[in-house]
């Protein structure tokens, strides 16, 4: 009964966020406000109650890290009344998500499709002929859905198959990730940089529940096409000069590298909540660091047009640096702590698979470097106003470093309870392997 | 006949074509070699222009601005340094007599263009499409944006597409090469691709001795040596079959160039500007390219030849192949003039959006669109453009609005106009009122700013010298206690007035090479110094050599100093060689550390003590110079001196033969026969010394041919040797005209003190590569101290002193002649020769140099003032051991601020500035009109130092206003390349002028960037005919590149000189 009232209360205090800011509507700033205390409140609640619910495979982790990425998609966007609707409905997607977290069967994939729907509705509503390509985001939400829908509906193995799709839409994996990266393109104000951390999340999620029922076969198709993705991922974020699609293609990269891990170790570990969470949250902080650059010099400004910005905008320049290193996959932060964490618990399952992997993971020191580089550095140019970052965009960039650094240096025990005997599997795995 | 033709033919081509290149590369400057740096102005070969022209090709050809960036001239303004009278004076003949009403204010256009200056408001400024920012002025602006939407009429995409197509067809090879078209058009990047391939051929052909792995075939000249490797380059810049394209190419580098020339068909009256283009992209390399071309004596030069044609045929084959290349992938036409001038014209819109696409103008979803199409061509591209028309143009048109009207604010602002007034006022006004400000844009600011500036420091510093005109103390009659000479240099200033403060002393301003043209070579080393201005020629040599009662220490030390080369030979090779540093950084690494450690934490006490070893180990020999000629016997007995020692190191190295097998009988009849003419009978060698050495008349005969092909002992050879000792020193009418003239050209003919002191200048820093920069540049960038020894030894010279004494100049039989020479890093001054003082004299030298000690303090104390990192007075001892450190301190960039915050040169009397504080910043050059009747010496000054200091004013000028273009950037990131020139980090143009440090105090300018005012204190109508008779005054002065200030002697009054030839009063308040 507590447990129900728990899962309630966590789809609840974000659903009230949304219907405050709602009222608020004329007030722009008010509503963010609205949205930004209601995912504190969120935060908080979390923080204290989680622990009485049954732990999850993939820990708490994704729970904590929802309301937080809300926080910092709401703080990264400017007051302005086109950003009303994006804040009320980041509201509404955090009430979603953590009821697909927190609920059961079949509560949680509900939550998921009515996520994609709303997801899909607004891309259909923000779609433009200069941007062919996000039918196929459409699309692919829609096999998401349907995926979602076979799983409630039918029974094995084709619910487990229909599960993986809809995991594979969340979760991006070639060729299922036009849904993504459509998201982070397309949708408008504060989603795109919080879609980046609750899409994979709730993928993440549904693999965790999903991925130990598979066939080896099966999971042996999943770990090729992982490689493949990891690989496309990292060549595509090379060829972009967008920033959006550049960090969504980079992202998707190294999403890529966690299905090759999970499907090495059949479900997903807190580690790989680690993993997930750190390239969300960081793919979120780039996307609010580019927030910041679009607030000051347009929605549609080209990135080739700005430069010269770490001696004129130092505070956004000592930020977007760290953002970049931690993307990057850079010690301390929690990218890092994630792969390294997954690369030495699971041994991995093919020496190929691991060259390749870290291939894709090394490519990323090289496309995310050359954005940073590109922003910071250069002339700096005459015609362009430079404006330090204000208080919000600050604070949610910094936030977003500081939960960086405590995913890579606080230990997984931290959140997922069942740390103990994960330690003790690998361990046993890592002695067979070295025989 | 026909074949004969043909090649007259061609060679009037070549001809033609050096011709051409010639002439374009007037546009670079020379590039010195960094070991003697030289001051120069970076648009020197383009004097002939105005000065505000210049600066605008030099902003056209290299990019770099010619004024410094405007809110630093808006600080200046701020902090009083410009005032507003020199402002408004600046302004005045720009202003229209034209007003508007705005609310109840009258604006005037004087008052918009002075608010668009002082507060910066016709800055170009990106207006954001729709940027999000708070800004409380937004409901203003948007209103004052409606307002501004009935009057100022929306701009056309078809005449901006118009207006881009026309300016760029019209730009086309004068002021964009194909490449660069190529780079805005396609977003290739082929000029930095060409200037990858050229850094890295020119770095490894022009190596002066850095390399350890030389490149081949230099000898052969640069473009021979750049095909013979090139082509087995494989694909370089993604060309293909690159290796046997560069294979086919031409022998000459004439003929490949006017092949590339043609493959591009650059019209032919474009020709000079398009090759001019290509010389800029890269000026450090070609100044020096060039440089070197016009130096054709210079031993490197010499054994390996380079020259811009070379240069050029290299780049353009790059050029030809890469712009075919993009033009042919990308738009499917050739890539010619022809072609891609068509392609403007035919496909007008798919060009604008393409430039569009690489500049970053488009919004990011037509950015993405574009680079979809950029292979294609047709349709698809109007269907973009009518998107592009239909949704982006509105937008921008309303954002040029919001830009206006938030000018518009800003001028309301500064002018004190409430806001809301402005939405009360006509939008005929206000449109006026933007007019103006659009008509005065940013760039043609900066000639008033520096109008403005110039005027203030010209006032201030006339009005000094006026007030002292009329309070100095007349000048004393007296005999001084001494009398010395510095260099005209502007850091000789503050000690001159400090020397003057402590003593009866006498100084004067002089060029620090003392009229003494000389090529000089110091004992022990064996390479030449030039030590004289860089537009004169050396006619005599020096050599430096150990004072005779020190024959017997000379072997010894001989042997000493080449025990420590041999050392630095053996660990520079360990270090550089395959293999041995992987076990050198093992075994000897550690013993780096003492170096780095002393260095860097304790640089005095480091310096002291490697001096103390240098000094017990190799202790200095005292030494004198070969200032008289030498008799012809011997220069004879030299000769043979040096061939005989020719012959015994040859016997040495080709039979390895021991010195006691070797008679002295033996090496002369080897000599004798190997200079002996073919046919002539042979000079007879002894059996017994034959024997002794082990030879047969065979292995003579093959050795004396070997001592003529290797070792050069030919006839022919011996009469270069001959020539060349000649050379050395000066014949006694040559020292009576050295002497008689420095003496007349300082002014100092009378009234001699018994101690007159020629004291040059040099300075000491270390790792830093631009070390000579600091040293004389009246010396060719060397230390005077040669100069000032030499001139001291023949004013001592008693037959010297007599013919002078016949030509008016009587020298007292008790005035001695010193040498010496001011640190000015440390400011110590030290003198030389002291032996040859007499014992007379002891006195006078101790109390001159208690003297000198004290100036040497004060002038410390005051420099450290300047320097940013000391933020308060300090003491005299203390700013004695503070600049001392900065000398041997690795790691300071700026061991002193050299010749930064230069703005005058001064020709006149000591008296007219005897006790100013002039602060460091005046070049002084004594000369007093009275001795100089027939203008000679006026004239030699105005077109000798005057250029000097033009130079060097012109180079801290460019340096400071765009030190990224004109400077050489910061020196954290210089690095030494060929041992030649200096470039950042490890790949990039030869860095030209000086480094930010020697200009720039943090983000401001500490060298005040003005144009060199020199001041005469001489009758206008001399200056007149000096100024007729030569074309550099002309241009100095009537081009505006120099001010021209002259005192007249007569009525006091000072006129200052127009461009237009008139003269005019001064009013100073």
């Amino acid at each position: 009964m507590t447990g129900l009232f728990i899962q309630c209360l966590f789809v609840a205090i974000p659903f009230a966020g949304a219907l405050v800011c709602l009222a608020c509507w004329s007030d722009p700033y008010r509503v963010k406000m609205a949205a930004i205390v209601g995912s504190v409140i969120s935060l908080v609640s979390t923080v204290g109650i989680a622990n009485r619910l049954p732990a999850p495979p993939d820990g708490f982790l994704p729970l904590y890290l929802l309301p937080i990425a809300a926080v910092v998609s709401a703080l990264g966007q400017p007051v302005h009344q086109s950003h009303r609707l994006s804040w009320i409905t980041t509201m509404v997607f955090l009430g979603l998500g953590m009821g697909a977290l927190t609920a059961g069967h079949p509560w949680n994939s509900l939550c998921v499709i009515t996520l994609m729907l709303i997801i899909m509705l607004l891309l259909y509503h923000h779609h433009t002929t200069l941007w062919p390509i996000s039918w196929w985001g459409i699309g692919c939400f829609g096999v998401g859905v349907v995926g979602a829908g076979l799983s409630l509906a039918a029974g094995p193995p084709i619910s487990a198959v229909a599960s993986l799709a809809t995991c594979a839409v969340l979760l991006p994996l070639m060729p299922f990730h036009d849904g993504y990266l459509t998201a982070l393109t397309r949708l408008p104000g504060s989603l795109p940089s919080f879609i980046v951390l609750i899409l994979p999340v709730l993928g993440l999620h549904g693999l965790a529940v999903a991925m130990p029922a598979m066939p080896n076969e099966f999971v042996a198709v999943v770990s090729l096409l992982a490689l493949l993705s990891s690989l496309y991922g990292a060549v595509k974020a090379l060829a972009q000069s967008r920033v959006r699609l550049l960090v969504g293609y980079g992202s998707v990269s190294f999403f890529s590298i966690l299905w090759w891990f999970v499907a090495g170790f059949h479900t997903a570990t807190p580690r790989a909540t680690v993993l997930a969470g750190a390239v969300g949250l960081a793919t979120g902080g780039l996307l609010v660091a580019w927030q910041v650059i679009r607030t000051r010099y347009g929605d549609d400004v080209d990135p080739q047009a700005i430069s010269g910005l770490s001696a004129a905008m130092p505070k956004y320049a000592v930020l977007l640096s760290l953002l970049g290193l931690a993307a990057m996959g850079i010690p301390p932060f929690g990218v890092f702590a994630g792969f390294m964490g997954l690369l030495l618990t699971a041994p991995p399952s093919s020496t190929i698979g691991l060259f390749i992997a870290l291939t894709a993971w090394l490519a990323a020191s090289w496309y995310i470097m050359q954005m940073v580089q590109q922003l910071l550095f250069g002339a700096r140019r005459a015609d362009l106003l430079y404006t330090d970052l204000r208080h919000p965009e600050f604070n949610s960039l910094l936030i977003v470093v500081l939960a960086l650094l405590a995913l890579g240096l606080a230990p997984t025990s931290l959140y997922a309870p069942d740390q103990a005997s994960n330690k003790g599997a690998a361990m046993v795995q890592s002695l067979s392997w070295n025989r | 006949m026909e074949p004969l033709e043909h090649a007259t033919d061609i060679e009037s081509k070549r001809m033609e074509l050096r011709g051409i290149v010639r002439v374009a590369g007037e546009v670079i400057a020379q590039y010195w070699p960094m070991r003697t740096f030289v001051h120069h102005n970076p648009l020197h070969s383009i004097e002939y222009l105005p000065f505000e022209e210049a600066v605008k090709r030099g902003k056209q050809f290299m990019g770099g601005s010619g004024y410094l960036p405007h809110h630093l001239y808006r600080e200046y303004l701020k902090a009083g340094r410009i005032r507003s009278t020199h402002l408004d004076d600046a302004l005045k003949p720009r202003v229209l007599d034209k007003h508007v009403l705005i609310g109840p204010h009258r604006v005037t256009h004087g008052s918009v263009i002075r608010a668009c200056l002082a507060e910066g408001l016709c800055a170009a400024a990106m207006e954001p499409l729709d940027d999000q920012l708070d800004d409380p002025d937004k409901p203003q602006i948007e209103a004052l944006a409606r307002q501004l939407e009935r009057v100022l009429h929306p701009f056309s995409l078809d005449d901006r597409i118009r207006k881009v197509v026309d300016e760029n067809r019209a730009s086309l090879c004068r002021w964009l090469t194909l490449s660069h078209w190529c780079d805005d058009t396609l977003g290739t990047q082929i000029v930095q691709q060409i200037n990858e391939q050229m850094i890295k051929w020119c770095a490894a052909f022009l190596d002066e001795g850095h390399a350890t792995w030389v490149m081949p075939g230099r000898e052969k000249g640069l473009y021979e040596a750049w095909k013979a490797m090139a082509s087995h380059e494989w694909s370089p810049c993604g060309i293909k079959d690159s290796g046997r394209k560069i294979a086919v190419l031409p022998d000459y580098p004439e003929d490949a160039l006017l092949q590339s020339l043609d493959a591009l068909g650059i019209p032919s009256e474009l020709l000079q500007d398009y090759l001019s283009l290509q010389l800029t992209a890269l000026p450090g390399w070609a100044g020096f390219i060039k440089w070197r071309g016009e130096e054709r004596d210079y031993p490197w030069q010499q054994a390996y030849p380079v020259g811009l044609v070379k240069f050029l045929a290299i780049r353009l084959w790059y050029a030809r192949e890469l712009v075919q290349q993009a033009c042919k992938d990308h738009l499917g036409i050739e890539g010619r003039y022809e072609a891609v001038m068509a392609y403007m014209r035919d496909y007008p819109e798919e060009y604008y959006l393409r430039r569009q696409r690489v500049a970053g103008r488009l919004p990011a979803l037509y950015a993405e669109e574009v680079d979809r199409l950029s292979h294609r061509k047709g349709q698809s591209w109007n269907n973009i453009l009518a998107r592009y028309r239909a949704e982006v143009i509105p937008r921008l048109q309303a954002a040029a609005r919001r830009g206006a009207a938030r000018r518009l604010l800003a001028l309301a602002h500064s002018l004190g106009i409430e806001p809301a007034t402005l939405t009360e006022s006509s939008p005929a006004d206000l449109k006026q009122v933007v007019d103006w400000m659009e008509a005065f844009p940013e760039s043609d600011h900066g000639p008033v700013w520096l109008k403005a500036l110039e005027a203030g420091y010209q006032e201030q510093l006339l009005g000094q010298l006026r007030a002292h005109m009329t309070t100095a103390v007349p000048a004393e009659t007296g005999r001084p206690s001494s009398q010395s000479v510095y260099c005209i240099d502007v850091r000789s200033e503050p000690f001159r007035r400090h020397l003057e403060s402590v003593g009866p002393h006498e100084t004067y301003g002089f060029a620090g090479f003392f009229a003494a043209f000389i090529r000089y070579r110091a004992w022990g080393k064996e390479h030449d110094t030039e030590q004289f201005p860089v537009i004169m020629r050396a006619k005599n040599e020096v050599r430096e050599i150990p004072r005779s009662y020190l024959d017997h220490k000379v072997l010894k030390h001989q042997a000493r100093a080449k025990w420590v080369q041999a050392g630095h030979t053996l660990l520079h090779d360990l270090k550089e060689n395959v293999v041995t540093p992987y076990v050198m950084v093992e075994s000897l690494g550690w013993f780096y550390g003492l170096p780095i450690f002393g260095k860097t934490l304790v640089p005095v006490l480091y310096q002291r003590l490697i001096a103390w070893l240098r000094g017990l180990f190799v202790p200095s020999l005292a030494t004198t110079l070969t200032i008289d000629k030498l008799p012809p016997a011997e220069t004879a007995e030299m000769v043979e001196a040096e061939q005989q020692a020719v012959v015994r190191e040859a016997l040495h190295e080709q039979f390895g033969l021991r010195s006691s097998r070797i008679t002295p009988a033996l090496v002369e009849g080897l000599r004798q026969r190997a200079l002996t003419a073919e046919g002539d009978p042979e000079p007879p060698i002894a059996a017994e010394d034959i024997e002794r050495a082990g030879f047969t008349p065979e292995t003579i005969s093959t050795f004396v041919d070997i001592l003529r092909r290797q070792y050069e002992l030919t006839p022919r050879s011996v009469s270069r040797q001959r020539e060349r000792l000649t050379r050395t020193g000066f014949t006694l009418e040559e020292q009576v005209l050295t002497v008689d003239t420095a003496l007349r050209m300082m002014g100092l003919t009378k009234n001699f003190a018994r101690l007159v002191l020629f004291c040059a200048h040099g300075s000491t820093s270390d790792n830093n590569p631009y070390e000579s920069a600091l040293d004389c540049g009246a010396c060719g960038g060397n230390e005077g101290k040669p100069n000032a020894r030499a001139l001291a030894m023949m004013a001592n010279n008693p037959k010297v002193r007599e013919r002078i004494g016949k030509l008016g100049i009587t020298i007292p039989s008790d005035t001695h002649f010193l040498a010496g020479q001011m640190d000015t890093t440390t400011d110590v001054v030290r003198l030389f020769d002291l032996e040859d003082a007499p014992s007379t004299h002891r006195a006078d030298i101790a109390r001159l140099q208690e003297d000198l000690k004290e100036a040497s303090a004060l002038t410390s104390q005051e420099r450290c003032t300047r320097f940013p990192d000391i933020q308060k007075m300090i003491t005299e001892p203390e700013a004695e051991a503070h600049v001392h450190k900065r000398s041997v301190d690795w790691s300071q960039v700026r061991p002193e601020w050299g010749l930064s915050n230069n703005t005058s040169f001064l020709i006149a009397r000591r008296e007219l500035t005897k006790g100013l504080d002039l602060a460091g910043r005046v070049f002084l050059h004594s000369y007093d009109y009275r001795e100089d009747p027939s203008n000679r010496l006026l004239e030699v000054l105005l077109t000798a130092p005057q250029v000097v200091a033009q130079w060097i004013n012109m180079e801290h000028y460019f340096s400071a206003v765009d030190n990224d273009v004109y400077g050489s950037g910061s020196k954290i990131y210089h690095n030494v390349v060929g041992r030649l020139g200096i470039m950042s980090g490890p790949w990039s143009d030869l860095r030209l002028g000086l480094a930010r440090q020697t200009v720039m105090s943090g983000e401001g300018a500490y060298h005040e960037p003005m144009r060199l005012l020199t001041i005469i204190e001489a009758p206008r109508e001399r200056i007149d005919r000096l100024i007729a008779r030569h074309d550099v005054l002309q241009h100095f002065y009537h081009n505006e590149w120099v001010h021209l200030v002259a005192l007249h002697p007569e009525d006091g009054v000072w006129y200052r000189y127009h461009p237009d030839g008139t003269w005019h009063a001064i009013v100073i308040p």
